[in-house]
């Protein structure tokens, strides 16, 4: 495969938080190469780093050892070619939905501005909403929304940090299966933390299972299945049962160190 | 509902009653309502016009409600009220805009940059704690009596409720508002202007309100202390003519003009927070 421009490298990135003037080590030696377009599905336990790891990536928090490249330029601080979407909708509630999506554009002219407004707010299905404040929306449309916010910028990297968490479990179905439209549509290179694995199996290209605390890559498992997949398919079964077993592997450790 | 007798249960609950049930709801609420909010000032009424009637007190302590009401005509006839009403008010507007302009600038310089919020703190602090009537002395022997050291008093007063709201309001934008601002980049106007501005707005306004109430307060202090005109003047020049019904109708203004300036504050407010929805 051809060296891609987009590509987003992480090497041996770590990361300590002082909490209660401890040192914890929140992220270790995280290496990971994404390439261009790609969709990443990152599952772990809750508390482990991998919010942070997002964070990291979009420039909202520093980190202590390592480097963060996209298209080999370093990434240290935020900018436009990373957006990201959070567990929260996070809407300005006093803005309309039209607002709140056009909220980072500058430097374009009002017809530009317009068109690109219209465009995603078409793109995540609230087409007839723009007007509409935050706390008329549902939260699916609330996160329709701030899905529209973060590519108005057209963003070379989208980061998704547990973004259907808070919505129901027939609603996530149906936000999952949008993301996805969206991302064949834009082909957005796409990095979602979940801790549900089925999403992660149903979105991901491959999917990165992260370890508890301190935080690092224990494997690496690539999807190879055709969309949309069938999330009944015997080989969708296949590789659940291989991630569950990550998981319960290492609680019986846990338990047995406590023993 | 339950000691109703029964026929007269099924009648309410029968669908064609509910429009009825519908509309004795709410001329019901409506008569709760004004027995609710009313019946407290008819009882301070009644108790008013039963001690003046029965000459309980002596006139010059309690007088009777006809006499306020005789003295606030004879004032607005002869030109006395509108004059202070007049005078007071502007005084009031005066120095309550320069607390507004002063409180919103500093309150966000401070709220929003911590650097600045450490410079102006201590010395603020120390302002506020001495009491607003201790000062009067001192802004008088620098400000002289006249309308200036007033204006002076009246903006001091106001200033801080307006400050630390101000603070309070900025300071209490969540952060994952701030984060979203980050990640887009927005220019530092902006990021006041969409985020932090109107996250504190709501704070801001009861600021704005507690600034007012002290503001009137502040001005009647200082009218007593130190005028020749006025609201609080003419109640202290009242009290000592025993005019107690030309105070009492004074009184009654100041805080009707009050109760107004506040409620149009309310309005204000309420109109800017449409967006909330807790």
């Amino acid at each position: 495969m051809p060296a891609s421009e987009n590509n987003l490298v992480i090497k041996n990135l770590s990361k300590c938080f002082n909490v209660n003037n401890e040192e914890v080590t929140v992220l270790q030696n995280i290496n990971l190469d994404i390439k261009e377009g790609e969709f990443i599905s990152i599952v772990g336990h809750s508390g482990c780093g991998k919010s942070t790891l997002l964070k990291i990536i979009a420039g909202l928090v520093d980190f202590d050892v390592g480097l963060v490249t996209l298209g080999g330029k370093e990434l240290k601080k935020p900018g436009t070619e990373r957006g990201m979407v959070f567990q929260e909708h996070r809407l300005l509630p006093w803005l309309t939905v039209k607002d709140n999506v056009s909220f980072g554009l500058y430097n374009l002219t009002k017809t530009e501005k317009e068109k690109i407004i219209a465009d995603h707010i078409d793109l995540v299905g609230l087409k007839g909403f723009e007007n509409a404040y935050p706390h008329q929306l549902s939260g699916g449309m609330a996160q329709r929304a701030a899905i529209a916010r973060s590519l108005a910028t057209r963003p070379k990297v989208l980061l998704l940090d547990e973004p259907f968490g808070a919505l129901d479990a027939l609603t996530r179905i149906q936000m999952q299966k949008e993301i996805l439209k969206i991302w064949e549509k834009e082909k957005t290179t796409m990095i979602l933390v979940t801790h549900d694995i089925d999403e992660a199996i149903f979105l991901g290209d491959r999917i990165v299972v992260m370890s508890s605390r301190p935080c690092t890559i224990k494997e690496i498992i690539s999807v190879q299945l055709s969309r949309p997949r069938d999330r009944s398919s015997h080989d969708f079964g296949s590789i659940r049962k291989k991630i569950f077993i990550e998981f319960f592997k290492e609680e019986e450790n846990l338990l047995e160190y406590y023993l | 509902m339950e000691n109703q007798p029964l026929k007269d249960r099924k009648k309410l609950l029968s669908k064609s009653a509910v429009s009825n049930k519908k509309k004795s709801n709410t001329s019901f609420k409506f008569w709760d309502n004004i027995l609710c909010y009313g019946i407290l000032p008819i009882l301070i009424i009644v108790l008013w016009e039963t001690v003046t009637r029965l000459e309980i007190t002596p006139p010059a302590i309690l007088p009777s409600l006809e006499a306020v009401y005789k003295a606030f005509i004879s004032q607005i006839n002869n030109g006395e009220m509108i004059s202070d009403v007049t005078i007071s008010l502007t005084r009031v507007l005066k120095g309550y805009s320069y607390a507004v302009i002063l409180g919103l600038s500093f309150g966000s310089l401070m709220g929003i940059s911590l650097r600045a919020n450490k410079i102006f703190s201590s010395v603020f602090n120390a302002i506020r704690q001495i009491p607003p009537l201790a000062w009067i002395p001192l802004i008088i022997l620098w400000f002289g009596i006249g309308e200036v050291s007033k204006v002076v008093i009246i903006a001091k007063g106001a200033f801080f409720p307006i400050l630390l709201n101000t603070i309070n309001g900025i300071k209490n934008t969540p952060k994952g508002y701030l984060e979203v601002a980050e990640l887009h980049n927005i220019s530092k106007f902006d990021l006041f202007r969409k985020v932090y501005f109107p996250s504190s707005l709501p704070s801001v306004f009861v600021g704005l309100r507690l600034g007012l109430g002290v503001a009137w307060a502040m001005v009647v202090a200082a009218e007593i202390i130190s005028s020749s005109s006025g609201l609080g003047y003419r109640i202290n020049d009242s009290r000592a003519l025993m005019q107690s019904d030309v105070m009492i109708s004074n009184m009654v203004v100041i805080g009707f003009i009050g109760s107004i300036m506040d409620l149009i504050i309310r309005n204000i407010a309420n109109h800017f927070s449409k967006w909330q929805t807790s």
